[in-house]
């Protein structure tokens, strides 16, 4: 009976507004991410950023992450670590928190895309230089 | 003398006027100037008027000139000179596809001449080709057409093939087949979408685009890339087709024919759409066969020729399909013709998935084709031959083809001359687009501006072949 | 009732209706030339009043805005990037990675066969021998403004260490920053690694 009367998406509403923490937080998530969504929190990785799941929605829909609080508004495309990156993409459905993914000890942490910052990759010729400068001999 | 007669005429208008104001309007005066007619417009007699009461009249005044002219002393009129405008149609106008320039001469608004102008996209394609290894000209094949991009490696593997006399595996041969109708989807989506936004139809181009984003996927899944695929190799395909994907393009396949039916729903019997496209552009079949049209613009004419099945190439002699064909070659006919060769294609994808043979999908030639990965890390014979494929490359007898095939856009041919080196002597690539461009003042002749823009979306153009 | 089961016996007989024709048409010769162009319209009385009122209700029109107004009931086909993302295969070709043996010890040994492979030229490589007598690059550059990300580089190397990896998120504000070095590249493979294994482990079959 709700249910013809769509008043199971009033139900929907105030359970995603709960699950946001309420109406501020759920208003700054919408300003922040453009959208309010009922998922299943599936991990968390090192930097923070919260991965959700609702097999509900359509493909390219039904995965997403929220962004770690500390970046704000502040957020890019690159900031997800390799080991959620498949799992992001529907490349697999295990996330790293069920199938663990490599860690041999010279894998480095993950890093965002850094243009535009003061730690931006550079370039600089890994050799030696091929010529030498001729210093003139001392006068002994 | 015409000063006098002017000062003659003012003095009588004004005494005309004040009479008026003073005898019949007590207020005239003020009313001249809060009339709304203001005068702005207003004729007076001015030197040229009184031009013709020069010579004898019926009362004349003192000292006037009776003298008659000549009846022919009148001097012409000096002729100016008239020039039909000329615009520029690009590159930079969004209808234009890309980055062509077309100089227009207008009438009014009909054109009288259009003169395409190229090569603003020339990358020298052919002669980079000469210099490089049979396998590394692959990848400037997917560059050519930029929304065909599998058709073009497949033109450039059956001449590589021919010219070494190997024959793709069966398996290969379908798979080649199947992305090469998958391609033939996703260029005329693009057509569709892009040449019913010219016309002034927005939806169809976005739900098709969704569409193309799927098959750009099923590019993205069997070869890497969502465009420049290099998934075609002369001798098979680079690596076969993953788990799954022909569910997924399967399930693709039986649902596109849904939104071709929306898209169809939108457009085929629409007024505007009908009031923009019959009619206009229209080909006869001596004029498409005078100017080396192909594919569907032939096609459009009514003339019966499609290469798939005059000369079967890879597995189009083992699938059933039907060739629409047109009457009138009007830009409607064309349209009508692309939607249903998109169903074609639905159709031939259908029977590949149903007959996807098992088996290699690389000729079983170790020095076309690089070995497998487990085989080249355990063999040293097949490490060398990997070796030796991916610096020198291979050697092609000397020998010279001509191979074609029926690309989305018309015939797309690659003629390949080979000096028994390792790379190619001569490559000369035939652009369907190129002929069609080169007809758009035969087509585009007499038509309203607006209908250019129809023009040159049923053309079909993309500049990447086009300019090489 | 009756007349939904008749709704769905319409729907579902003309498919069955039309597969019976097909069958027995595949027996028959074919031109397999189809004329699409539309017919002559019919000069009948009844014909042309369905014309004449087709164009005077604007049925047409009314149809395809119909088919328009449809479309807003149904789920968008847009993702929220970059919260959501589309879907990628391992065989993924994005920004190039140099990988390492479990050990630490870097794969690459310099054979060359990426720079020769390369269609644009792009990857340049000089070697040397290390301290221990082990050949090793010393210069392993990729300009990746002029990369074409064709992926031959990853398929001629004997021993795996050049990939092209899943990141396509690398975009840059300034081109030199694309002038990636053997030192970025590694780092590259240091930080994708786990990616990277699990794309090759997905692709060995086919490889």
């Amino acid at each position: 009976m709700a249910t013809y009367f769509g008043l199971d998406k009033f139900v929907k509403l105030f359970r995603i507004l709960r699950n946001h923490g309420g109406i501020r937080a759920s208003l700054y998530q919408l300003y922040r991410v453009d959208d309010l969504k009922d998922g299943v929190l599936v991990g968390e990785d090192v930097h923070g950023n919260k991965y959700y799941e609702n097999p509900n929605l359509t493909l390219g829909r039904n995965r997403w992450v929220i962004y770690s609080p500390s970046v704000g508004t502040d957020y890019d495309g690159s900031m997800i670590p390799a080991e959620w990156f498949g799992w992001m993409h529907h490349k697999t459905d295990l996330p790293p928190t069920e199938i663990a993914p490599t860690a041999y000890a010279w894998q480095s942490g993950h890093e965002e895309n850094t243009t535009g910052t003061d730690r931006a990759f550079m370039p600089y010729t890994t050799t030696k230089p091929k010529i030498e400068a001729w210093v003139p001999p001392k006068k002994l | 003398m015409a000063a006098v007669w002017g000062s003659v005429g003012q003095k009588v208008l004004s005494s005309a006027f004040s009479l008026g104001s003073k005898g019949l309007l007590k207020h005239g005066g003020s009313s001249y100037f809060i009339n709304q007619h203001r005068g702005a417009a207003k004729w007076w007699p001015d030197a040229e008027w009184m031009k013709q009461f020069d010579g004898p009249t019926m009362v004349p005044y003192e000292g006037q000139n009776m003298e008659m002219t000549t009846w022919n002393s009148r001097l012409a009129h000096v002729e100016k000179k008239v020039r039909n405008v000329t615009i520029n149609f690009g590159p930079q106008h969004p209808a234009a596809h890309g980055v062509l320039r077309l100089v227009l001469e207008l009438e009014g608004e009909t054109v009288v001449r259009a003169d395409p102008h190229i090569g603003l996209l020339h990358r020298g394609t052919e002669k980079l080709i000469e210099y490089k290894t049979y396998t590394q000209a692959l990848p400037y094949f997917d560059r050519l057409d930029y929304v065909s991009m599998m058709c073009n490696e497949q033109a450039y593997s059956l001449a590589v093939e021919k010219l070494l006399g190997v024959e793709a595996p069966i398996r290969a041969k379908y798979i080649r087949t199947m992305f090469g109708e998958v391609t033939r989807i996703l260029n005329h989506c693009m057509f569709l979408g892009a040449h019913a936004m010219d016309v002034g139809a927005l939806t169809p181009f976005l739900w098709l685009f969704e569409e193309r984003e799927k098959m750009m996927e099923f590019y993205e899944r069997a070869s890497g890339a969502r465009l420049h695929a290099a998934y075609v190799r002369p001798g098979g395909v680079a690596i076969d087709i993953p788990i799954g994907l022909m569910d997924d393009i399967y399930e693709f396949s039986s649902k596109f024919g849904e939104r071709l039916d929306e898209v169809e729903d939108v457009l085929t019997h629409n007024r505007i759409w009908k009031q923009r496209t019959i009619d206009i552009g229209t080909v006869t079949a001596q004029e498409a066969l005078n100017y080396g049209f192909s594919g569907v613009m032939l096609r459009g004419s009514g003339i019966k020729w499609d290469l798939r099945k005059t000369q079967p190439y890879d597995a189009y002699d083992l699938v059933d399909f039907d060739v629409p064909v047109g009457k009138n070659g009007d830009t409607y006919d064309r349209y009508l013709i692309r939607v249903y060769e998109m169903r074609e294609s639905l159709r031939i994808i259908e029977q590949c998935l149903n007959q996807m043979p098992e088996g290699e999908v690389r000729v079983d030639d170790a020095k076309v084709t690089p070995p497998r990965r487990s085989e080249m890390k355990t063999s040293m014979e097949a490490l060398i031959h990997h070796f030796k494929v991916f610096t020198q490359g291979y050697q092609v007898p000397p020998g010279a083809t001509y191979t074609a095939i029926e690309a989305p856009k018309g015939e797309f041919g690659v003629y390949l001359v080979s000096d028994g080196s390792s790379k190619p002597y001569r490559c000369k690539i035939k652009a369907p687009g190129f002929a069609h461009l080169a007809g758009t003042d035969m087509v585009g002749k007499n038509h309203m501006l607006a209908d250019i823009v129809a023009i040159i979306g049923t053309l079909d153009i993309v500049f990447g072949e086009v300019d090489r | 009732m009756a007349a939904v089961r008749l709704f769905s016996l319409g729907r579902n007989g003309v498919p069955m209706l039309r597969s019976c024709v097909g069958s027995a048409s595949m027996t028959q010769t074919r031109s397999n030339y189809k004329y699409v162009s539309p017919e002559e319209p019919s000069m009948e009385w009844g014909d042309i009043s369905d014309r004449a009122a087709a164009t005077v209700f604007w049925t047409e029109m009314f149809r395809g805005a119909a088919v328009t107004l449809g479309h807003i009931f149904k789920e968008p086909a847009t993702i929220n990037y970059p919260f959501e993302k589309g879907p990628l295969s391992p065989r993924f070709r994005g920004e190039h990675a140099l990988r390492r043996y479990p050990s630490g010890e870097e794969r690459c040994i310099a054979c060359k066969l990426c720079e020769a492979i390369c269609p644009a030229q792009a990857i340049t490589i000089e070697a040397e021998e290390r301290e221990d007598g082990a050949r090793r690059t010393t210069r392993y550059d990729i300009d990746m403004t002029k990369c074409i990300y064709c992926g031959f580089c990853q398929e001629a190397c004997p021993v795996d260490a050049i990939v092209e990896g899943p990141n396509f998120e690398y975009s840059t504000e300034t081109h030199e920053e694309l002038l990636y070095n053997k030192e970025k590249l590694l780092s590259n493979g240091d930080k994708w690694e786990p990616e990277i294994a699990a794309n090759l482990q997905a692709d060995h079959l086919y490889r």
